[in-house]
């Protein structure tokens, strides 16, 4: 590193012995020292990092099967790869720096880089107007949904069929979370990546669509337009408090028209890696959580996307895959589909924050109060005492309704607020956070009770009916200050007549 | 010209933009001018604001009143404002505008918030002075990383970037800067390494004790309930966590603080004088 900034202070220039040096450094820990993307991290990641020796890329301006440009290369160790372990590098390696890391990685593979440089394809403006039916059109007509889904939720049934040129398992994207989208997710570059494919993936490119005039360039981009359309305008934030708003009947079943005007919180979940067996391929990756309540009971709707309604025969390949693929780490996979699950845990003791359990399902000393749901579908409610370590509590009042649709969950959990049992249930008191965190497995993927996805703590917090003093006090405030300002005035005005006249005034008047 | 000349001679005006210039200051001036010069920074909270604000207050009413004529042309237009006929219309306006926003203001006060639970955290938590690690007994206070003193230094640091790149990445990153892909399902946010105030300003054996103990490990004013940190003794062995200890300090180009000199080194000093040592960490939150 001292050697390359020395070379940089001296040159201005870096070479590629310089990008190996920060490669080596940086880079291959995942890609590995002779980059065939076998470095000592790799065998966690899905997807796996790229193997370099074979030159192939996924995210390229440059026609199918061609090399990419020195700025694709460029692009991607910049910014990164959305939704993998790819981590962009602007915010630490200079631009020089990220330049001469592109010459060094061609050289894993001199014999495809050795040619003249690659040309991007050219690519034109996007047509005008609302063009997001005729895109669908157009969705359907190319068959996207075999692997992508109906809704675009990667749930198509060739989904489970899927694997890149080295045999791994891999899934379509979910086109309902564009911010995972590895090229980006503006409608041009979603349009590039139709017209050039993912190099080494099952997903092709359309240019040959278009040439042999099947569909126009311009209804491709068309489908790019609506591919665009499918995921939510802003990326979602995760915000910790998640309300539970009043009203005046809840809604029981998951489709509930009455749902659609809710709020709702995207909780983000990631790989169970603290508990053994540690989980580095999660199937889901967040929930979005909706609550209400009546000042009776509270209805809590939980919607994710899962590819598959687990156990289902055709993803039996895909299990076996992915038993094969991540190998090694805390022990082999489960060799049949399990359900999928979800788990909602609760404080036992809320009021308390000093008694707060651990979020990873509590702990022998200290159990979460837990609604355990299967896709049979049934709930049990319980306390866990550690991740799997569940107890279910006799008289449990806990009801659930499930929906699964174009590859999502959506189940609506009710339970009455009050409680007969005030030590292992919380009391779910109106005005005040109840803390809150989710577990999520797919049973299709191998996942199971400690194998999943899980959340630290968010809270949900039981709106109130408003109190008459919220009113009382501003009014109060007017009222008192209204007076105050006429005394001020009036008192002013008597003073102003009892001298004969106002202050002469030693400046000008306005 | 003269117009403005003579605005911004009067008191009144004067004390008016002073006001502004004020707040403008503590809310947008401290935010973001020492970026410009590369001096980190950040928004002051509103409450501290409102103090600012006071003391402004304070200060400029001092000043209008430090002279008596001042004084007198500052109260003019609030004079003129409560009695003039000409202006009825401010003074109605006036009347109306206050009360209202004072009304609006105490609402914004009264009415139910939804709000998280309140969570203090000690980022840097004190240390116990003896640990138990798989089931031996390990003395922290003093404790060095043995590995630094036997075997090759290359070796140790492969075999610490190994151990990081099978466990730690997901969570703590490639650049080591607490921003790995799993890092944004957890809250607090994984530890930063390439920020000055973690590892830069520990010992070793505290980060050792961290990796070891992980989160259940945390005394109680460490919120350990909240902390995705797994108790690494339960997969690595004392030279694996000793060897990423070593990595992370490497990897992100920083020394740990070290200990007092032992009586030893203190009896043959090398060259240089050194700063004073620091003791163990301080419990409490660096930032």
């Amino acid at each position: 590193m001292a050697a390359a900034l020395l070379s940089f202070a001296t040159t201005g220039k870096l070479s590629a012995q310089d990008g190996k040096t920060i490669y080596n450094k940086w880079c291959s820990g995942c890609h590995g020292e002779t980059g065939a993307g076998d470095g000592v991290g790799a065998k966690t990641m899905l997807p796996h990092p790229r193997d370099f020796t074979k030159a192939v890329y996924k995210i390229r301006t440059t026609a199918s099967g061609e090399i990419p440009t020195d700025d694709d290369l460029r692009r991607i160790v910049e910014v990164g790869m959305p939704g993998t372990a790819m981590p962009e590098w602007k915010s630490r390696l200079s631009a020089a720096e990220i330049g001469a890391v592109v010459q060094y990685l061609k050289t894993f593979s001199p014999n495809s880089f050795k040619g003249a440089a690659a040309k991007a394809i050219a690519i034109g403006k996007a047509p005008g107007g609302d063009g997001v039916a005729d895109g669908k059109a157009v969705f359907q007509k190319l068959e996207c949904y075999k692997c992508h889904g109906l809704a675009g939720r990667a749930d198509g049934k060739s989904a489970p069929t899927l694997k890149d040129d080295y045999g791994n398992p891999i899934r379509p994207a979910d086109l309902t979370e564009n911010w995972k989208f590895r090229g980006g997710n503006s409608v041009s570059d979603i349009y590039t990546r139709l017209r050039t494919g993912l190099d080494g993936t099952p997903m092709p490119s359309f240019q040959d669509a278009v040439e042999n005039k099947l569909i126009t360039d311009e209804q491709l981009w068309r489908v790019a337009q609506y591919v665009h359309s499918l995921s939510p305008e802003k990326t979602p934030e995760s915000r910790e408090v998640v309300r539970a708003a009043l009203a005046q009947k809840l809604p029981a079943t998951p489709d509930d028209a009455a749902w659609a005007t809710v709020e709702r919180f995207w909780i983000p979940v990631v790989g169970q890696i603290i508990a053994k067996p540690r989980w580095f391929a999660p199937a889901v990756d967040g929930l979005w959580v909706q609550a209400l309540h009546d000042g009776r009971s509270l209805a809590l709707r939980v919607s994710w996307d899962d590819p598959s309604k687990s156990p289902d025969p055709i993803w039996d390949e895909w299990l076996g895959r992915m038993s094969k693929t991540l190998t090694d780490v805390d022990g082999p996979l489960a060799t049949q589909q399990g359900p999928d699950r979800l788990v909602v845990q609760w404080a036992q003791n809320p009021s308390d924050e000093s008694k707060r359990p651990y979020f990873l399902g509590g702990d022998t000393k200290s159990p979460v109060y837990a609604w355990r749901w299967s896709s049979e579908p049934k709930v049990e409610e319980g306390s866990e005492a550690g991740l799997g370590h569940f107890t279910a509590l006799p008289n449990g009042s806990v009801t659930q309704s499930a929906r699964y649709a174009d590859g999502q969950w959506q189940v609506v959990f009710t339970r009455p607020l009050a409680s007969s049992d005030t030590t292992k249930v919380p009391r779910f008191g109106e005005g005040r956070a109840i803390p809150i965190a989710f577990y999520a497995a797919d049973g299709s993927s191998g996942e199971d009770e400690v194998r999943g996805a899980v959340s630290t703590w968010y809270a949900v917090y039981l709106d109130v009916p408003t109190p008459t003093r919220v009113f009382v006090a501003p009014i109060a405030m007017i009222a008192l200050s209204a007076g105050l300002g006429m005394l001020l005035v009036t008192r002013a005005q008597k003073n102003g007549r009892a001298n004969g006249a106002t202050d002469s005034s030693p400046m000008e008047e306005r | 010209m003269t117009r403005l000349r003579l605005f911004l001679r009067h008191p009144f005006w004067q004390a008016v933009l002073l006001l502004v210039v004020s707040y403008l200051a503590f809310t947008v001036g401290v935010r973001y001018v020492p970026p410009l010069f590369r001096v980190a920074s950040a928004p002051v909270p509103g409450s501290v604001v409102l103090q600012y604000m006071f003391i402004a207050i304070v200060g400029i009413l001092i000043f209008v009143s430090s002279d008596e004529l001042r004084w007198r042309t500052f109260k003019q237009p609030l004079h003129a404002t409560l009695v003039d006929q000409d202006k009825r219309w401010l003074r109605g306006g006036l009347l109306v505008a206050v009360p209202v926003l004072l009304g609006f203001a105490t609402y914004q006060q009264a009415r139910p918030k939804v709000e998280a639970p309140i969570q203090l955290r000690s980022i840097h938590p004190a240390p116990p002075g003896q640990i138990t690690f798989r089931g031996k007994a390990m003395q922290l206070s003093g404790l060095e990383n043995p590995l630094r003193k036997s075997g090759s230094m290359a070796d140790h640091l492969r075999e610490g970037k190994r151990v990081y790149y099978q466990n730690c990445i997901a969570c703590h990153g490639d650049r080591l800067d607490g921003a790995g892909h799993y890092a944004h399902g957890f809250s607090p946010a994984p530890a930063n390494f390439s920020d000055n105030g973690t590892i830069a300003q520990l010992t070793e054996s505290y980060v050792f004790w961290r990796v070891a103990k992980g989160g259940p490990g945390l005394p109680r004013e460490g919120t350990p309930w909240n902390s995705a940190m797994p108790v690494w003794e339960n997969y690595l062995t004392e030279d694996e966590i000793w060897s990423v200890v070593m990595f992370l300090y490497d990897q992100a180009g920083w020394q740990p603080r070290r200990w007092e000199a032992s009586p030893e080194e203190r009896k043959n000093p090398t060259g240089a004088k050194q700063p004073a040592a620091p003791n163990a960490p301080k419990a409490g939150g660096a930032k």
